[in-house]
Order: C-alpha cells, then sequence, then structure tokens
C-alpha cells in the first residue's frame, strides 16, 4: 500500500497527463461516430451566439455577392416553373413544400415529400479534413438529423447535429462519408472529397463505356439523403486508371464553398417510413 | 511566389495556429499540473468553436506536458530558480526560445493533424501540410515577439 502511494505521488504528473489524454481520445472516438453527442460541437448555445454575433458584423459586406447569388437562383427557378407546371405550396414565408412524383405510364408514385427552410449560415470551413457548417436554426425552428443541406447552386452537405436554435452540417468537403451521384445519362457513382482543394472532388470507377464528356453534369440520386436532381458539380477533367481500366472524374463543385450564406435544409417527411422500413429488411436477411 | 503561396489551391492547404503560444508563455515555474489542466481547457476551447471535439485538446496536453523538459534542457538553471518570470527572448536569447517553441509548435502541429486526418493514406500531404502550417506559425510567432516584447533599450 505504501509502496502504492509512493507510486502515485512520483508518478502524479503523468498519471494526469494520461487521464487527461485518454479523456480527449474518448471525445474524439465518440464524435468520430458520426452520431456523437453535441455537446461538444459548434450547435451549443454559446458557441452558437457568439457565431452568430460575429457573423452579424461580417453579414453586411457580403450582402452584394449574395444579391447575386439570389437573382441567379430566381432566374433558374423561374425558368423551371415556367417549363413544368406543378403546383408550389407556400405554407409560410420560406416555408416550400413539395411533393417529388414520378409518371410511370398510368400510375403516379410519390415516393418523396420535401419541405425547404432557409437557414443562414453562421460559421463555416473549407481547410479542415472534415468541414462543418453551423447553421442559425435548430430543432425549434424544425430541423433534424440527417436532413439535406442544399445551396441554390447545388449540394452542400448534411445536418449532424442539432440544438434548440443552431444546427451543425457536415459539408460535402469531409473524407468521411461519399454521397451517391449519377451522371445526366443514369449511371450511378459516388462523389468523394479528397481532401485538400475545396474547388476539386472526385468520383471513381465509371466504367469505360461511358461517354463522359468535359462540363457533363453530375447530380444525385434518390438513393441517398438528397432530394433527387440536385446539382452537385460539373465534370472538369476525366482520366483512365491504368490499373483497372476504369474512368477517374475530376468535379468542380458547383456550390461555392467559400462563400456560402444562405442555404435550405430539406426535410423528406417519408424518409422515416423509408429508412424503418430498409433497416427491417437489414436486420430480416442477418437473421 | 507569394500569391501561389497564399491561394488554397495552389500549395497544400496549410492552417497557422497562434494559440499554443498561450502555452508557452506561462509562467516558468508553473507546476505542471497546473499547466496540464491549462492546456486540456484551452484546447477545449478551441475544439468547441471548431466542432473537433477533443483534437486540440490532446495536443494542447501533449505539448503542456513536454513544455517542462525542454525548458529544463534549454535553460541554464533550474526552473524554480526563475521565480516569477515568463520564457521570452529577453531571459532566454532568440535561438533557446526558437528551439524552444519550434520542437513544441512542430509536436503539436504533427499531434493535430495526423488526430484529424486519422490515416496515412496519402503521408506526403500530412508531412507537407505539418510543415507548412509550422512554418507559417513560426512566422507569426516572431512576429507576435517583435510586436509585444518590451523593449527597453528604446525607452532609456
Amino acid at each position: 500500500m505504501r509502496n502504492f502511494i509512493l507510486f502515485i505521488r512520483r508518478f502524479s504528473n503523468f498519471l494526469l497527463f494520461a487521464v487527461l489524454e485518454i479523456v480527449c481520445i474518448i471525445l474524439i472516438a465518440r464524435t468520430n461516430t458520426l452520431q456523437g453527442s453535441d455537446v461538444l460541437s459548434s450547435a451549443n448555445t454559446v458557441v452558437g451566439l457568439i457565431s452568430e454575433k460575429r457573423d452579424n458584423i461580417a453579414y453586411y459586406f457580403r450582402l452584394r455577392d449574395m444579391n447575386d447569388s439570389l437573382l441567379k437562383e430566381n432566374a433558374r427557378l423561374q425558368t423551371l416553373f415556367a417549363l413544368s407546371h406543378k403546383s408550389y405550396d407556400t405554407l409560410k414565408d420560406s416555408l416550400v413544400s413539395q411533393s417529388y412524383t414520378s409518371r410511370d405510364s398510368t400510375h403516379i408514385i410519390q415516393y418523396a415529400n420535401y419541405i425547404f427552410r432557409t437557414a443562414r449560415v453562421i460559421k463555416n470551413s473549407v481547410t479542415a479534413t472534415n468541414n462543418f457548417i453551423t447553421l442559425g436554426r435548430g430543432s425549434e425552428q424544425g430541423v433534424r438529423k440527417n436532413m439535406a443541406v442544399i445551396s441554390g447552386n447545388g449540394a452542400v452537405g448534411r445536418v449532424l447535429y442539432v440544438s434548440n436554435n443552431f444546427s451543425v452540417a457536415l459539408s460535402l468537403l469531409n473524407v468521411k462519408q461519399k454521397v451517391s451521384a449519377q451522371l445526366k445519362d443514369g449511371t450511378i457513382g459516388s462523389v468523394m472529397w479528397p481532401e485538400g482543394n475545396p474547388d476539386v472532388m472526385i468520383m471513381e470507377d465509371i466504367s469505360q463505356q461511358i461517354k463522359v464528356n468535359i462540363g457533363d453534369s453530375v447530380f444525385t440520386t434518390s438513393y441517398s439523403f438528397f432530394p433527387q436532381d440536385i446539382l452537385i458539380g460539373t465534370v472538369i477533367k476525366k482520366k483512365i486508371v491504368k490499373k483497372n481500366n476504369l474512368q477517374f472524374l475530376y468535379v468542380k463543385p458547383a456550390t461555392n464553398f467559400r462563400n456560402l450564406q444562405y442555404v435550405y435544409i430539406v426535410e423528406n417527411t417519408k424518409m422515416e417510413e423509408r429508412l424503418k422500413l430498409e433497416d427491417s429488411t437489414l436486420t430480416n436477411t442477418k437473421k | 511566389m507569394i500569391r501561389w503561396w497564399a491561394q488554397p489551391s495552389g500549395f497544400p492547404v496549410f492552417i497557422p495556429y497562434l494559440y499554443p503560444l498561450f502555452i508557452l508563455l506561462l509562467p516558468l515555474e508553473t507546476p505542471v499540473w497546473l499547466l496540464l489542466i491549462i492546456g486540456f481547457f484551452t484546447g477545449l476551447t478551441v475544439d468547441v468553436f471548431n466542432s473537433t471535439a477533443g483534437m486540440h485538446a490532446f495536443a494542447c496536453v501533449l505539448i503542456a506536458y513536454l513544455r517542462t523538459n525542454v525548458l529544463n534542457a534549454l535553460l541554464p538553471k533550474h526552473l524554480s530558480e526563475y521565480g516569477n518570470q515568463i520564457p521570452g527572448i529577453k531571459n532566454m536569447g532568440w535561438v533557446p526560445f526558437l528551439t524552444y517553441s519550434g520542437f513544441l509548435i512542430l509536436i503539436h502541429h504533427v499531434a493535430f493533424f495526423t488526430v484529424e486526418m486519422w490515416s496515412f493514406h496519402n503521408i506526403g500531404y500530412l508531412l507537407l501540410k505539418i510543415v507548412a502550417s509550422a512554418f507559417t506559425s513560426m512566422l507569426l510567432i516572431v512576429c507576435y515577439l517583435l510586436l509585444f516584447t518590451r523593449q527597453t533599450a528604446l525607452r532609456n
């Protein structure tokens, strides 16, 4: 016993060091599962408030850019509206509901029902290995985990943590998660970020028979949490990998992650039902 | 050259971190346990704002622990004899202080970026990121020292 106490006294500093490092490792491990707690993220109320204050100052200086992007998006929506006379249901200012249907000769299949909510970006980064975006809307405004985040130009990311008034989204610029994507002819693949440059993402393993031109668009698919046909980016370069003779595409993201200001948080009201079914299928096949 | 350096697309991303300087500049006779706790909470504060729970804290606790050993190796007298002084270029000289801060900043960056990336897939990129970030951090630290060291010669 005496030896034990002596040992502790002698190595007390080292023990404290070891304990603190283990605490850090536990914290890191908890967040790296992608489902970690939201206590230590910037969805935290105090941190959110400070970020919001800072953003309120910076906001004024970016009004000009924002005007431009809103004009561009308005123009895009006007053309869409003119092309297809779908009905848009305005429930509330800035809350738009749109159901996604696919017409299959005689039947109409409705597999998704989207609600769009606008949100201000109050904190953003592009330089880390996994980049997070803090949004000024939280569970009180109806934001839930795993909702898709898109901007006027294209796909942005996925909501990860939610607090009462703030939420944190993992942007596409991360190395944790690939996004299911399709080329304009319907070829499905996945887009990932090789980290480093926020202007380049990659799409691997496209077979050589598929003709891809520089400038082709890459869209999201209905397989993922994103709504279908949201632009991810455009192909800027392609090469053929010698090893397996598959095409390797470089994609420039449609969203400019450096100056994100407003985004839409997309809720799919039918997602829960779909996930439940898919999960039960998985567990049933395992048995 | 400078434009190429400053463009995020021209050069692998480098991110200087100046905040470890807070731990480096604590008074010389601060006990190790206090250093560790201060380091932990400094790191945690940075983590909370960056959504990187624990990564900065990990690197900070590491350099807070190594700080005493590095200082003992570099300074001629025992640390308790220095009283209330803080480490700086005035009582250490340029070369020992830069060795001290450079070594610890490098360790901080190695720990942080390795934990952040958590793979050695592209080890070249990782090393380049560490070296570029540490170099830029050191530049900023030298700027800090030049700006905030009291110039006794000027006052006389």
